[in-house]
């Protein structure tokens, strides 16, 4: 009998999946589970005119790769730091300058678009948003008519490739997330899994084995996944049940942001440089933050 | 809640901490027995009001926060947290994927996604519209960018009860029409054949109502006088004398100071002033 195919793959070959053009999902809500190793890694390679579907509310894993100058097109509810910066200043900057084109949706339509594209639908009907700016702001999203009643008509969002990240995997592609929760235990992995039409790579805190995922298989949140051990791969984002978001460093990056915004671009580019260009990989990036510094945002059963 | 007296011209200053305090009890009395609450991460506020709901007239109340349904007695942290000691599993009913939210076009399921929703955004209008998309320049273009519509567009469009919560209370947010629209008010719903239209809306400085689809005052905090909350709201208010926002009962700060023990109401984000003139 032959062996199962392991379908363990590395950072700089998932990041070698991204062209130009490409339309990239990115899972992870406000600071919970973002991709940032591989977001930094596709940052390093470049590439160009990139459409983000991300969120649906998003966080730094959008705004980097605004701010790396990689995106053309985002399609979220919102890109935000909760407390931290109400509007992620990389994408405030690129908007207001017209550098960017924002798809105008809310979490429900983010999520219908994506149904949509994995049902094989070319709309989905739905009465929420009737009445608001968004078909005003959005020339593909269109209220129509339909049994005396108005709907917006929303059209299917299709990723060529996804990004997420987990506590676990085992290395067949069966992604699961942590035992312990927090904010939630799930966020929108298998909804952008499910619409997209190439690859989903996983990084996960640690790849386990098929036995330890088969006895909870209510764990398993998606199966055939390219996975890639990344411990502290959310980073500065917290991982549900793993580690707590470092939201000094979240201030130290929109600092840096807000002051582009005011017109000094040089603590952005200084940001980039020492967390993103100038980090050979995330073995590096983990070394310039330093293992006491992540030790102390592990999670802790009170 | 049932007291009623003329707002003084210029009223006794309550200490600007306990402006938190006095808004969680005016959103717990909007709650009612049997609902499900429904609101987002950053939201300690509403979460405290709910809580605190359920111990005095609504113990099932179900409230929904992020992706989780609450069951805990006490004020828990929210998404942005340092705080590495977790409870969440004392505390959380479920969890669920993101796609819940879908749920909410369906009012009527035992497990519909809430009866009650908090709107706020970076501009209110007249009619109860929000807008959480951007501000417009004077040649129309978006000149400033907000954070985008996030939860509200369709939870406030289909949820049966939405009321409005600013934590500032200024002319740049009270608005006589709002630049872009996430949510609908009144008359924007009528136009689309929805019915109904935000029910409330909280500031940190008054309370105020519809009337016919325009936003009047319900109510002045004992720490803000009239006359500075209507220079402070950009479009007229209709005359008429203006009671006094009941302050928190005896049983009300008893069962805070069980949601709340550790204080937390006391850094929430809120312009405990009403925010710049």
């Amino acid at each position: 009998m032959t062996a199962r195919g392991e379908r363990v793959a590395s950072l700089a070959e998932s990041a070698a999946l991204v062209r130009d053009d490409m339309i990239v999902g990115l899972s992870g809500f406000s600071y919970q589970n973002p991709p940032m190793a591989i977001v930094r890694e596709i940052a390093r390679r470049g590439v160009k005119n990139l459409t983000l579907v991300s969120g649906p509310t998003s966080g730094l894993e959008t705004d980097l790769l605004i701010g790396a100058g990689c995106v053309r097109r985002v399609v979220t509810a919102g890109v935000v730091f909760e407390r931290v910066a109400a509007v992620a200043p990389a994408f405030r900057r690129a908007a207001e300058r017209g550098d960017l084109d924002v798809w105008e949706c809310d979490e429900c339509i983010w999520h219908l678009a994506l149904k949509a594209a994995a049902w094989g639908m070319p709309h989905v009907l739905w009465r929420g948003g009737v009445g608001t700016s968004l078909p005003e702001l959005n020339s593909d999203l269109k209220e129509v008519m339909e049994e005396g009643r108005r709907y917006l008509k929303v059209p299917p969002v299709q990723p060529d490739v996804v990004f997420l990240h987990a506590a676990e995997a085992d290395p067949f592609g069966n992604v699961r997330v942590a035992r312990e929760a927090y904010l939630g235990r799930t966020f929108s992995e298998s909804a952008l899994a499910l619409a997209c039409r190439g690859p989903v790579v996983a990084t996960v805190e640690r790849i386990v084995t098929n036995a330890e995922v088969a006895v909870s298989p209510e764990r398993t949140i998606v199966r055939g996944a390219l996975v890639v051990e990344t411990p502290w791969g959310a980073h500065p984002g917290g991982v549900s049940g793993r580690y707590v978001p470092d939201l000094a460093h979240y201030r130290e990056y929109a600092a840096a942001g807000e002051a582009s915004l005011r017109g000094d671009p040089v603590p952005y580019r200084r940001y980039l440089e020492s967390h993103v260009y100038g980090t050979e990989g995330h073995d590096a990036y983990r070394r310039s933050i330093g293992a006491q510094r992540l030790d102390a945002l592990r999670t802790s059963r009170a | 809640m049932s007291e009623k007296r003329v707002a003084p011209a210029s009223g006794p200053t309550t200490p600007p901490r306990d402006v938190a305090r006095l808004l969680t009890c005016v959103v717990a009395r909007e709650l009612r027995d049997g609902e499900v609450v429904a609101f987002g991460l950053n939201a300690e506020l509403l979460l405290a009001a709910a809580l605190l709901a359920q111990r005095l007239h609504a113990p099932n109340l179900r409230i929904r926060h992020g992706l989780r349904i609450e069951r805990g007695h006490e004020l828990s942290p929210s998404a942005w947290t340092e705080e590495r000691a977790s409870r969440s599993h004392e505390v959380i009913e479920y969890l669920e994927a993101h796609d819940a939210i879908l749920d909410v076009a369906n009012r009527s399921s035992p497990m519909r996604f809430c009866d009650v929703f908090f709107v706020g955004g970076m501009q209110i209008d007249r009619e109860g519209s929000a807008n959480l998309i951007g501000i417009r320049g004077k040649d129309g273009r978006m000149t400033i960018r907000g954070p985008g519509s996030i939860g509200t567009t369709s939870i406030g469009t289909l949820a049966r009860h939405v009321i409005l919560f600013s934590d500032e209370h200024t002319t740049r947010r009270l608005v006589e029409t709002v630049d872009y629209v996430s949510v609908p008010g009144w008359r924007r719903r009528a136009a689309a054949g929805l019915e109904g239209g935000p029910s409330l809306c909280v500031t940190p400085l008054a309370v105020l109502d519809f009337a016919d689809g325009r936003m009047r005052l319900r109510s002045v905090h004992a720490h803000a006088t009239e006359e500075d909350v209507r220079r402070r709201t950009g479009f007229p208010l209709p005359p008429g004398p203006v009671r006094t926002t009941p302050p928190p009962t005896p049983a009300e700060v008893e069962a805070l100071s069980v949601v709340d023990p550790k204080g937390r109401l006391d850094t929430v984000d809120l312009c405990r002033d009403g925010g710049p003139r």
